[in-house]
């Protein structure tokens, strides 16, 4: 066996040898196609974690809110509703105080997950005046020593730290646009206005940067029970946001939560599923392009394979004569391909590896930061590529390398050259 | 093996035995390549087969080489029936028992003499690999070709690429010689001995050697002599 196996490896060997020029060609097609798979797919996957890792990170994985899915039954419903047709006269819709009460036992909850951690807030308009000028500011009451953990608010500060909220009495941290429309700077007084009616001085404590996604200009920061003051809604928080160990169980944690307590809690999953539905569609779109290069790729191996068959019609009815089975001849030609497609998947891989690195060395200034292209270099990839690329080899050898069974040797070594 | 004939005065059993062999192209009307073939190949002894182009001694030669299939009839090697018997069985067939030489060298250009006659060797495996390198290179030398073991055949002559071949033929160890007009592009001096290198096979080795011919010399050398015609044996005649 072994020693058969050895002269039909010779036999391909030198088959691959003497054409040197088609064994080039074919190899580099593979080399290419390989290469480019991993450039594309190193920057499309690369490119996902980041946007998905952006997209999980710029909000709690939970965000509980005091909205409730369905209205809160009225104490009429309550009352009457089971029972058949009531009239009621004079009936008073009852306005419930808006925002989430019993957050304290929800958040209690939530810090006994494992690795779990709720940052309660309150949100709510106020209007900032500063010199004849009005400007709406989002204000957010948060616990500075939570956000830290849960947030990367922290990340996008230009100046002042998150912790200052609780030594600076009244103090707040602004976008540095509104700052600037404003005409002010850290450390400065602005008088803030709720729509209760109650008025503020507020100082500048932090700013935050420019342009950052999900924090828009008109956002400021404060400590929780001083927005609850200034907003008049003392006690409550309108918003509980949940950090995870894993992201991933997001989905069903905020069930779960919402079953129990009945506020909306939404997973990021919920929240993005526009996002991530494009994702899949750009999986989509990816692999098919690239499949596509591999699969170009392998009709190179077929040209190549087909022409050796053609070639070598003479030489495999003598073989054929000697003795050879068409098995044995075959095999010669399948690992005629499959050589190729080795050699090809090696070669493509460092042309894979060296576009990676010139992408990955690329530079990209952006709001005066230097960002460099997202790349997955993952060993996934590399596999994903032999794997396809030597299936594709293999079975675009085997289909011309069938043909050797096609060759009559009567007729050749009859009519021969 | 019990099937010896008795008419002759040495019994000797064929290695070969040939019964109502046939062959025929399919087509409307089939074209019958040969028909009623009753042949017995005997070891030790040079058999030509002669006739006119045409008449049937190349295909009969495939037939007996196992190379082609018969439509109709029995052959048998050493009293086993080989019709019965799968492509790759044949084949197996061929490469212990049966060498060949062609018209036309066929020699794999991209190997070496060495290479091109420790082919068969390499592929029936039961040498290792310089056990074969051994074997092959012995052959040669034996044919005189000792000094050009490691040249491609486009580097030897017309005669020597012959010889290769018929060391290749031999490499095996065969029972059976097959020749195609072995001698159908040699010039006389190497032609004569490609015949001497025949008889030496069939006489001093006890092979069997079958040549398909049309040259007077092996004609006359041969120890049968079977002449066809139009697909049909009309004459063996055993020479002394």
């Amino acid at each position: 066996m072994f020693p058969r196996l050895g002269l039909l490896l010779h036999i391909a060997a030198m088959h691959l040898l003497v054409r040197r020029r088609q064994t080039l060609v074919a190899t580099s097609g593979v080399a290419v196609g390989v290469g480019f798979f991993l450039a594309v797919s190193a920057l499309m996957v690369g490119s996902q974690t980041d946007f998905v890792k952006t997209l999980i990170a710029a909000a709690p994985h939970i965000i509980i809110s005091d909205e409730l899915r369905s209205p809160s039954p009225q104490p009429g419903v309550r009352e009457y509703g089971k029972t058949g047709a009531v009239e009621l006269h004079g009936y008073k819709v009852r306005n419930e105080v808006r925002g989430i009460k019993d957050w304290q036992q929800i958040l209690r909850e939530i810090d006994a997950m494992p690795g779990a951690i709720g940052s309660p807030s309150l949100s709510g308009a106020v209007t900032l005046r500063q010199g004849g000028r009005d400007e709406p500011l989002g204000v957010v009451g948060i616990d500075p020593t939570i956000e830290t953990r849960v947030s990367t608010i922290s990340e996008k500060l230009r100046a002042g730290r998150l912790i200052d909220l609780e030594r600076v009495q009244g103090g707040v941290i602004i976008g540095e646009d509104l700052a600037e429309r404003l005409g002010l700077g850290m450390g400065d007084i602005v008088a803030a206005t709720s729509a209760r009616g109650v008025s503020r001085s507020l100082r500048i404590v932090g700013l935050f940067k420019k342009g950052q996604s999900g924090l828009g200009s008109g956002t400021g920061y404060m400590l929780l029970r001083e927005a609850q003051s200034l907003l008049g809604r003392p006690f409550v928080i309108n918003r509980l946001g949940v950090k995870l160990p894993d992201p991933y169980t997001a989905d069903a944690v905020a069930k779960q939560l919402e079953a129990r307590h009945g506020y909306k809690a939404e997973s990021w999953q919920e929240r993005s599923a526009d996002f991530l539905g494009l994702l899949l569609t750009r999986n989509v779109i990816m692999y098919t392009v690239v499949s596509a290069i591999l699969l170009v790729a392998s009709f190179g191996i077929y040209t190549a394979v087909s022409n050796s068959v053609t070639d070598k019609r003479r030489d495999i009815a003598i073989m054929r004569s000697m003795g050879f089975s068409q098995g044995d001849l075959q095999f010669v030609f399948v690992v005629e391909g499959m050589a190729l497609a080795v050699a090809g998947v090696i070669a493509g891989w460092l042309f894979g590896f060296a576009l990676m690195t010139v992408l990955g060395s690329l530079e990209f200034p952006i709001q005066g930061e230097v960002r460099h292209l997202p790349l997955d270099r993952s060993t996934r990839q590399y596999l994903i590529a032999a794997a396809a690329s030597l299936f594709a080899g293999i079975f675009a050898a085997w289909l011309p390398a069938r043909k050797t069974a096609l060759v009559d040797p009567v007729d050749i070594l009859r009519g021969a050259v | 093996m019990e099937a010896a004939p008795p008419e002759s005065a040495a019994p000797i059993t064929p290695v070969l035995v040939a019964e109502h062999l046939e062959r025929k192209l399919p087509g409307d009307p089939p074209v019958t390549l040969v028909t009623d073939i009753d042949l017995a190949i005997e070891p030790g002894k040079f058999t030509a087969i002669v006739g006119p182009s045409g008449c049937g001694k190349s295909s009969l030669l495939y037939l007996l080489g196992l190379i082609d299939r018969p439509t109709d009839g029995r052959l048998l090697l050493e009293g086993r029936d080989m019709m019965p018997l799968s492509g790759d069985e044949r084949a197996q067939i061929r490469l212990r028992h049966f060498g060949f030489v062609f018209q036309f060298h066929f020699l794999l250009p991209e190997f070496t003499a060495l290479d091109n006659v420790m082919m068969p060797i390499r592929r029936l495996g039961r040498l290792s690999l310089p056990g074969a390198r051994e074997r092959a290179s012995d052959l040669l030398t034996s044919m005189g070709l000792g000094d050009k073991l490691h040249k491609p055949p486009d580097h030897l002559s017309g005669g020597e690429r012959q010889r290769v071949a018929i060391a290749r033929a031999m490499a095996n160890n065969p029972l059976l010689v097959l020749g195609d007009e072995p001698t159908g592009n040699l010039d006389s001096t190497n032609s004569a001995r490609v015949v001497e290198l025949f008889r030496e096979l069939a006489h001093e080795q006890g092979r069997a050697v079958v040549c398909v011919t049309h040259d007077p010399g092996i004609a006359e050398v041969a120890d049968i002599r079977v002449s066809m015609l139009d697909g049909r044996i009309c004459e063996v005649l055993r020479q002394t």
